[in-house]
């Protein structure tokens, strides 16, 4: 399956583009995507600390704006957004 | 009543006027105006300016979630609320929120007020990237989103 990462904040910062594009088998979930994405900064960045501490605090956000929980199950072609901490005002 | 915006500094800047066009009503004896501007110190640094990041439809969603909050928790049912936040790029004094409340009295009002802005501060999906003036850049770190759990 095809899932596409929308990224935010200070997960901004993992690539010069406004996503990041994975495949994950059948049946993933929110807690399989934290894990794609330790794997990419791994290969990517090695292995950042501070950016693993991102997607280790991170939330993350359906296509329909709802925050899902690491058990959300993900569907093909799914977007989804990453949440780091979040701070305006 | 309710008005909500996320504006983009590249197409305009936030108004107080539009702000107190919206909220003013012969219903109402009591408004309150706030405003956060981006200074120009943090931890020590000195600021030119921060990059606002937002996730738009999540944070519109929270700001109406809190609204109609403000009904059952704080039992102010007769308001008007104008909310705006900037994205992209602001330099120091600009305008980065806009919070306009009216109400019948002043207490609700200055409650109400207060209940929106701390409430966005734990809810609402927008990031803040400080400038310095050594040309350096640094997101700042946050708090992880409070969000009801389905």
């Amino acid at each position: 399956m095809k899932v596409k990462i929308e990224l935010f904040g200070a997960s901004r910062d993992f690539s010069d583009k406004n996503s990041l594009d994975f495949e994950v088998g059948n049946n993933s979930t929110i807690k399989d995507i934290r894990e794609k994405l330790n794997d990419y900064l791994d290969r990517k960045f090695e292995g950042n600390e501070n950016y693993k501490k991102i997607v280790n605090s991170s939330a993350f956000c359906s296509a329909d704006n709802n925050i899902i929980s690491d058990n959300y199950k993900i569907t093909n072609n799914e977007k989804i957004a990453i949440i780091p901490p979040i701070g305006g005002g | 009543m309710l008005h909500t915006k996320i504006v983009n500094s590249k197409d305009s800047k936030l108004s107080i006027l539009e702000a107190e066009n919206f909220v003013s009503s012969s219903k109402f004896g009591a408004s309150i105006f706030f405003t956060g501007t981006v200074r120009n110190q943090n931890n020590n640094q000195s600021v030119t300016g921060i990059t606002y990041d937002s996730h738009d439809e999540l944070v519109k969603k929270s700001f109406e979630d809190i609204y109609n909050e403000a009904d059952q928790k704080l039992n102010i049912n007769d308001k008007a609320v104008f909310i705006e936040h900037a994205k992209g790029y602001l330099s120091l004094g600009e305008i980065s929120i806009i919070i306009a409340v009216a109400c019948k009295h002043r207490e609700e009002a200055y409650i109400l007020s207060r209940y929106i802005i701390e409430e966005i501060k734990k809810r609402s999906p927008i990031w803040k990237k400080e400038h310095y003036d050594n040309n350096e850049s640094s997101w700042l770190k946050g708090n992880p989103i409070l969000y009801e759990k389905n």
